[in-house]
């Protein structure tokens, strides 16, 4: 007599559950545009609150909370709650998107969720703001650092730009007897230039360099460049040899092309052939860029300017030059970007919040200490602002003011991930195939020819231009 | 009597809810999202039949298959070692030695290690050039291998690295072995039988339902393996890692695509399901319970 009961009882509570789930799921699809319909007149300026989501360090979190306090003492009828991700963020912020919990403005990766939610119209265009704002435009900005869905619809505009240098030990090249590398784009080493350099900071544990009869690639002690296997530091490699990731009319899969081949190669044969470069399996053991040039485990590296902030912290006679030229000196530009959620009710306020964030004076601890690079181009042009940030200083050595500052201003290149349609599906067929390459198992062509029908099928286009 | 199931579904209902809201509420969800094109960042959800089904299968997708048989390989690999293992320690530990609770804390000690710190450890053990495996290997003049970095010996490598957490089932094992009532055993010295008589004449028979349980546990963990995939080798080299779970995790949470990621994960329910079956089914003709035909 209890078994129907029984089961009576349970189907009820299943019901209930999936009646929960069911409503929490149609919620989700439409309060959005309830919200955003409301979104134009927030005339009432009592008591607004805003969130924020970011990910990052202590040290990266506190200039938000410099620039957040500045903000607030300017628009006292504003709260600014901060929220901390510090771990599995695009996971959290997905959840938070699924739950419609959304923040107000939250930092975003180009690289990945930041255009599938821009492509569903989550963000605000910030082209509007742009376009009337006394304070900021596109001109007022250091290049490649807005993020456009496409041409005209901007998503996301990013708070510290950054690009790549030659980050090297200058005790080395001393003991060594030769020329370090030249901060000046003008007199920039060719490939070949670097290549034989490399040769020669490249010893073995006998003594024996690169260059030298009876050099045992097997037991290196010291590699003289170190060029990891991320597309971040390789992509500056193809644009400068006049490659891309995709056609300029945004129809064809670029990696097999020459030009993005024989850079892939050329960093390769660093690797498999010159030896003089850390393999992927090797660089396991190869510590962060400032332990790394510190130890003299690797004589130059080439990576994104915040190496800076841990090279000034190590203590030694580190520089900066510009990267090696295959045909044009180019810096890609990477950086994370502040976007404003259409579901705001607040978006004049969020876009001041976002202003605020962009300000340079906010985050000057970051700025002097290494890590970030400023978003105004008045930062870089004007002698007096230049100075605050890279004069006197420890993480600001000789070279960089031409190296770094001077390149990402008439150099920038924009990151892939900022105008390559499907980005991250295209990576998932290139990323393996690449490992063969950095293996010496396969020649770069035959890596991307033998996927590229694969990669064509991924192609959706450019963002940077219109169809 | 009415009064009992009152209080029965009383007591159990803080359990019956937390499995209700918990496990079978999204388990309920997720099966009507494999159902439907479920974006999270899409406004608009449509219902899409089987179609999410249809394109796993038709081979559309080659990371479906290839994550599937990558996870195949890892489980033949992991359970018969997993089993062998513990059950070899668990007989160790049974025995009666000096500092027994010594050892037994030890080989439960990796368990309860945090999964990330574990990882951690192992992937400087197993560091080609630096690791603490490769240098002796290479002492003793033995070949040594890439490990979590080569092709061919990554997926060997993860087994390796979860073997060091067996402690728990060691601990089921000796919960088992300590249930065997001594007489048996002292029937089998009377009759003049030495140790490998007790152990295939009495033990192994004997923990059959705990080695039972046992598999049917490690079964279902290794089809699920993820932490690994996601600390040590995300997927690589070459995708020869990406194990199942790992790709349904980067389908939802990278690619958004839950509805699909639904579909993958029903997917892995079904065939967890079916090999537990299986276990099931030829539990009968080896599994022995004292108390008589239970299964």
């Amino acid at each position: 007599m209890s078994q129907p009961r029984k089961s009576v009882f349970i189907t009820l509570t299943l019901v209930l559950m999936l009646a929960a789930v069911l409503s929490a799921c149609s919620k989700s699809n439409t309060a959005s545009p309830d919200t955003s319909a409301s979104s134009g007149n927030s005339g009432s300026k009592e008591n607004i609150k805003l969130r924020m989501t970011v990910w990052g360090s202590p040290e990266e979190v506190a200039p938000y909370k410099k620039a957040i306090q500045n903000f607030e003492a300017k628009h006292p009828s504003v709260k600014v709650e901060l929220q901390h991700i510090a771990a599995d963020y695009d996971t959290k912020l997905t959840t938070m998107v699924a739950g419609n919990d959304v923040p107000d403005i939250a930092m975003m990766e180009s690289g990945t969720i930041a255009f599938p939610m821009a492509e569903q119209g989550k963000f605000y265009n910030l082209q509007e703001f742009l376009d009337t704002d006394a304070d900021i435009s596109p001109d007022t900005l250091v290049p490649n650092i807005t993020y456009s869905l496409e041409p005209g619809n901007v998503i996301g505009i990013g708070p510290g730009p950054e690009s790549f240098g030659l980050f090297y030990n200058e005790d080395i090249f001393k003991e060594a007897g030769i020329e370090p590398p030249p901060s000046n784009v003008a007199d920039a080493w060719t490939w070949d230039e670097f290549v034989e350099v490399a040769k020669k900071l490249t010893v073995d544990t006998n003594g024996k360099t690169a260059d030298q009869e009876g050099f045992n690639p097997a037991k290196i002690k010291q590699y003289g460049a170190n060029i990891s296997t991320w597309w971040g530091v390789y992509s500056n490699f193809i644009y400068s040899n006049g490659g891309d990731f995709i056609s300029a009319d945004g129809k064809t899969f670029g990696l097999n092309q020459p030009e993005a081949v024989e850079a892939l190669q050329k960093i390769s044969d660093l690797m498999n052939v010159h030896h003089v470069s850390p393999s992927p399996v090797q660089s396991k053991n190869i510590p962060a860029t400032n332990v790394a040039l510190q130890t003299k485990k690797v004589a130059m590296t080439v990576d994104g300017q915040w190496a800076s902030a841990g090279l000034a912290q190590s203590k030694f006679n580190f520089n900066v030059g510009v990267m090696p030229v295959m045909k044009e000196p180019v810096t890609t530009v990477v950086c994370g970007m502040f976007s404003i959620f259409k579901s705001t009710k607040h978006p004049q306020e969020t876009w001041e919040l976002l202003k605020a964030l962009l300000d340079p004076e906010a985050s000057i601890d970051m700025l002097t200490a290494g890590t970030w690079m400023p978003s105004p181009k008045d930062w870089y042009t004007d002698p007096a602002l230049l100075a605050k940030w890279t004069e006197n200083l420890d993480a600001r050595p000789s070279g960089y003011k031409e190296a770094i500052v001077d390149v990402i201003l008439i150099k920038g290149h924009q990151t892939p991930t900022g105008y390559v349609k499907n980005f991250n599906n295209i990576m998932d067929l290139v990323n393996p195939a690449l490992d063969k390459v950095w293996l010496g198992q396969q020649t770069a062509q035959e890596a991307m020819d033998s996927i590229a029908a694969k990669a064509q099928a991924q192609i959706k286009g450019r963002r940077d231009i219109k169809e | 009597m009415r009064k009992g199931m009152f209080y029965g579904l009383l007591f159990t209902a803080p359990a019956i809810l937390g499995f209700a809201i918990f496990t079978l509420g999204p388990m309920i969800a997720s099966l009507v999202l494999s159902l439907t094109d479920y974006n999270v960042f899409k406004e608009q959800t449509a219902f899409v039949g089987l179609d999410n089904f249809t394109r796993l299968f038709s081979g559309e997708d080659e990371l479906f298959y290839k994550s599937l048989g990558i996870t195949f390989y890892f489980v033949v690999l992991r359970v018969p070692a997993v089993i062998l293992l513990s059950f070899g320690i668990a007989l160790l530990l049974n025995l009666n030695v000096k500092g027994r609770a010594i050892f037994r804390t030890i080989i439960y000690l990796p368990s309860i290690v945090p999964a990330v710190a574990s990882a951690m450890i192992w992937m400087w053990l197993l560091n080609p050039d630096l690791g603490l495996i490769n240098s002796l290997l290479s002492r003793l003049h033995l070949p040594t291998s890439n490990w979590l970095y080569g092709e061919g010996s990554v997926i060997p490598s993860v087994v390796l690295t979860t073997l060091w957490g067996i402690g728990s089932t060691v601990i089921i094992f000796l919960a088992g072995l300590s249930g065997i009532p001594r007489q048996y055993y002292e029937a089998i010295e009377v009759d003049g039988g030495g140790w490998f008589r007790k152990l295939s004449h009495v033990t192994v028979p004997m923990v059959t339902p705990t080695i039972f349980f046992n598999t049917i546990m490690t079964i279902i963990g290794s089809f699920q393996v993820f932490n690994e995939a996601y600390i040590l080798t995300q997927g690589g080299p070459n995708n020869q890692s990406l194990f199942y779970v790992f790709y349904l995790w980067r389908t939802g949470f990278r690619d958004a695509e839950m509805g699909y990621a639904s579909a993958l994960a029903w997917i892995l329910f079904i065939i967890i399901l079916f090999f537990t079956f299986i276990v099931f089914r030829t539990s009968k003709s080896w599994v022995y319970y004292e108390g008589g035909d239970r299964t």
